[in-house]
């Protein structure tokens, strides 16, 4: 029992994790006062009343790390599922029409997959002006072409297998055949993608708030926090420390899930 | 050792000295002193008491064996009884974290089970080689033939088993071979197996399925094995290679007084090949001896239900031919890219309760005629016309007929439970899909109630066929085409689900177009046949008619490369 717990460690890990930045973002009463300014205090070291120290305004690190995990969730959520939502409705058409439609919707994906994603939110977010909003949407739209090629070749690969023959003779529509039929087939894969793209959400939402083209300056993000607190470095490290490691640590924790239903589901095709 | 090791051994002493293999065995003699191994008297495989663990689950319990030399011994059973297992276990090859033991001799050796890798790999190399089932896989794509033979040659080297194989009197020096005189040696067995020297330069994908397996016969055949295990080794090859593929086997056997092991599902080619039968059953020998003893003494029950298997169907009534139900006529194919057409103006008809045999190799478009009558496909050109409700004649519809797949799993939703499965095809069909209907409808195929709320991975190939059955039958088609539908089935199995698909005939005056590449198979069960050959059809008749009075040669090879009836 216990070699099984210490070989699932990591899995544990994660899950605590994750499931503790979903508690924060969903508790308003956790992250209260996290945008406190005191700017008698700015840019203290740590002590007993701010165990991370204060940033350069003065607000405390350890509160405003913890209200990061807003931010951190929801935008990351909200792309994974808005991709894969375009990527199931466009991957599957494709893969179970077939002919004209798949060779229109490839080519298309094609084109989106040779963009490169960071640098278009960025030149996106500079014309229409930026926002946690919009980068989330410009994402949704980055991300879905890659759904759309995982849920094809998925789909694909039971194309051709007898129970879609079958559901052909018992003349089901093709939206039932793809909801019930085809989609049940590569949920476990569908479930994978979804961990993968939020991890990578996280880090490409972040990235956009570190150039200063996310949230607005007053709202608690782990990326803006990290682009204020890099003049700190020598003053406070642990302003920079914190919601780096944050990201970091649940990203991995993302990736560690996905993995494990990945696992999971080979497991049980077998 | 038990009664039954001794009455094995007494049986093979009968089965030597019956036929005419006494030269047989004055050769072995001088083979077995050539070797250096032990008495003449031992025979090649003695194993006791063999208990193999795999992955902590018990899947021999406690199996006797014996072997004699120079002889074709079939290991029959259907698929889980332990018969590969056991020959892996013999051969050191099962799969990590399992584990075998019991008292095993070769020739008189013992083994140790247990042994080690290095141990097991000289072994095999020069005394126990295995065929591969499927000679599509099994032969490296990116080497040519001849070299993926001399592989085995190499492990004959080592053991000092050249002999005169070099093709010259040149001595073997340090135990390797000249290139030159590997390659004398690779021809001269591609020459045994009636190929061509030539085909030591093709690649696999340059060679038939027949062809292919004779390379892996051949490479086989490079160490000079004593013993050959074929596990199923004509399974994936069309009848009419398949028999000249075990006439091959079978005359090498005897030429080089090896020990031929054929592992086999199927018992009429067990019987009809083998001089010594031994049957298997749930991880257990529940038969062994000489082939007559097996066929005509039966001791056990299980083996006698294998034999009435392939001689009888259960009776039904048969109802007499009502009215046409489907007609298709001068059906056309061509798949794009393809040089001839897939089904070359096809017509057929099926009557209410009757059965039309459909019958081919593999790629004789039989089951593109089946696509096109569903639907599933369309005919370039040829029309496939129903009766309809009303007498009007109209196109396919879910309630005119429907298909079951060849692959028993592949044809049901592997998410998705026989209940909502079932369920699913009778709603949309318009009937009731409640409880009730669910298990009136799972009773139909003969299922037991209690799979209803399994998934198709936990049921048999058997249950799985049977549950792809009923969803066919939830429409209540008039016609049921059933594409190869039990050959992916054991034996007795096939008989079972035969069995049912000849009940619902009778019971629901189903009409049915049986399709198979096995002519035995469709003796059994069709009215009518029809043979298909390079998509076109080359006889029709009764199955009286067609069976003795054949008109087509191509159809009078396929009847003799059928297995003689058991009795």
């Amino acid at each position: 029992m216990m070699t099984k717990v210490w070989h699932r460690l990591p899995l544990i890990l994660a899950l605590v994790v994750l499931a503790a930045v979903v508690v924060l973002s969903v508790v308003p009463a956790l992250s209260a006062g996290a945008l406190d300014q005191d700017i008698m205090l700015s840019t203290a070291l740590p002590d007993a009343d701010h165990p991370l120290g204060t940033d350069s305004l003065g607000r405390d690190v350890l509160k405003l790390t913890l209200a990061g995990a807003k931010t951190a969730i929801i935008g990351p959520v909200t792309i994974a599922l808005g991709a894969m939502a375009v990527g199931l409705v466009f991957g599957l058409t494709a893969a179970y029409v077939g002919g004209w439609v798949d060779w229109i919707i490839s080519r298309i994906v094609e084109l989106m997959l040779s963009l490169p994603t960071l640098l278009l939110a960025i030149v996106v977010a500079g014309v229409i002006g930026g926002g946690y909003w919009t980068n989330v949407l410009v994402f949704v739209i980055l991300y879905a072409p890659y759904e759309v090629r995982l849920v094809r070749s998925g789909a694909l690969a039971h194309i051709n297998d007898p129970f879609l023959d079958a559901a052909r003779l018992l003349e089901l529509g093709p939206l039932r055949t793809l909801a019930f039929h085809l989609f049940p087939v590569i949920r476990p894969l569908v479930g994978a993608a979804l961990f993968l793209d939020m991890s990578n959400a996280l880090v490409s939402l972040s990235s956009l708030s570190f150039l200063g083209l996310g949230v607005s300056p007053q709202d608690a993000d782990w990326g803006r926090q990290l682009s204020d607190a890099r003049n700190l470095l020598f003053d406070n490290p642990y302003a920079a420390i914190a919601p780096g490691v944050a990201i970091i640590v649940t990203s991995i924790a993302l990736n560690i899930v996905g993995d494990f239903i990945t696992e999971q589901s080979e497991k049980a095709e077998r | 050792m038990s009664d039954k090791t001794v009455s094995s051994v007494v049986s093979s002493a009968n089965v030597a000295a019956n036929d005419a293999k006494l030269a047989h065995v004055a050769a072995n003699v001088a083979y077995a002193a050539n070797d250096g191994s032990a008495t003449v008297a031992s025979p090649a495989v003695r194993v006791a008491g063999l208990h193999v663990t795999i992955g902590g689950k018990e899947i021999i319990h406690g199996v006797d064996l014996t072997i004699p030399r120079d002889a074709t011994v079939a290991v029959v059973g259907e698929s889980g009884s332990g018969k590969s297992v056991t020959a892996k276990a013999l051969s050191g090859l099962l799969p990590d974290r399992s584990d075998a033991s019991g008292d095993y001799a070769l020739f008189g050796e013992p083994i140790n089970l247990e042994a080690g890798e290095r141990a097991w790999r000289r072994l095999r190399g020069g005394t126990i080689v295995w065929l591969p089932q499927d000679p599509f896989s099994s032969l490296d794509p990116l080497r040519t033939c001849g070299r993926q033979i001399e592989d085995g040659l190499r492990a004959a080297v080592r053991t000092g088993r050249v002999a005169d194989r070099a093709g010259d009197d040149r001595p073997v020096e340090q135990g390797r071979l000249t290139k030159a005189q590997r390659r004398a040696a690779v021809e001269r067995l591609l020459v045994d197996v009636g190929l061509s020297p030539a085909v030591y330069d093709a690649y696999p994908h340059e060679l038939s399925g027949g062809m292919r397996q004779r390379v892996a016969i051949a490479a086989a055949l490079a160490p000079d094995p004593r013993i050959l295990i074929a596990d199923e080794p004509t399974t994936a090859l069309d009848a009419s290679t398949q028999e000249t593929v075990l006439d091959l086997l079978e005359s090498l056997r005897s030429s080089r007084h090896m020990t031929l092991l054929l592992i086999t599902h199927d018992l009429a080619l067990a019987v009809e090949r083998a001089d010594h039968l031994v049957v298997f059953h749930g991880g257990q020998v529940v038969e062994e001896g000489g082939r007559d003893q097996v066929v005509h003494h039966p001791r056990s029950p299980y083996t006698r239900e294998l034999l009435d298997a392939h001689t009888r169907l259960a009776v039904t009534d048969k109802p007499a031919p009502g009215d046409v139900v489907m007609r298709a006529e001068h059906l056309m194919k061509t798949f794009p890219g393809a040089a001839a057409p897939a089904v070359n103006d096809v017509s057929l008809d099926v009557r209410a309760g009757e059965i039309l045999g459909l019958v081919g190799e593999s790629g004789s478009g039989k089951s593109t005629v089946a696509r096109c009558i569903v639907g599933l496909e369309t005919p370039d050109s040829g029309s496939v016309v129903f009766a309809g409700n009303d007498g009007k004649p109209t196109g396919w519809s879910r309630g005119e007929a429907q298909l079951v797949f060849q692959n028993p799993y592949g044809s049901l939703n592997p998410t998705m439970t026989v209940r909502q499965t079932l369920a699913e095809a009778l709603r949309v069909s318009g009937k009731p899909a409640d409880d009730a209907a669910v298990r009136a409808l799972v009773a139909k195929v003969g299922l037991e109630a209690e799979f209803i709320d399994r998934k198709p991975g936990t049921l048999s190939g058997g249950q799985c066929q049977r549950v792809a059955i009923a969803r066919a039958l939830a429409p209540e088609p008039k016609l049921l085409v059933a594409d190869e539908a039990v050959t992916a089935l054991d034996a007795n199995i096939q008989t079972h689900v035969l069995e049912t698909l000849l009940e619902l005939r009778s019971r629901l005056g189903l009409a049915m177009l049986f399709i198979s590449h096995d002519l035995d198979t469709v003796r059994r069960i069709a009215d009518r046949i029809a043979v298909m050959r390079h998509g076109e059809i080359v006889e029709t008749g009764t199955t009286d008619q067609v069976m003795n009075h054949p008109r087509h040669d191509y159809v009078r090879t396929l009847i003799a490369a059928m297995p003689p009836a058991l009795d």
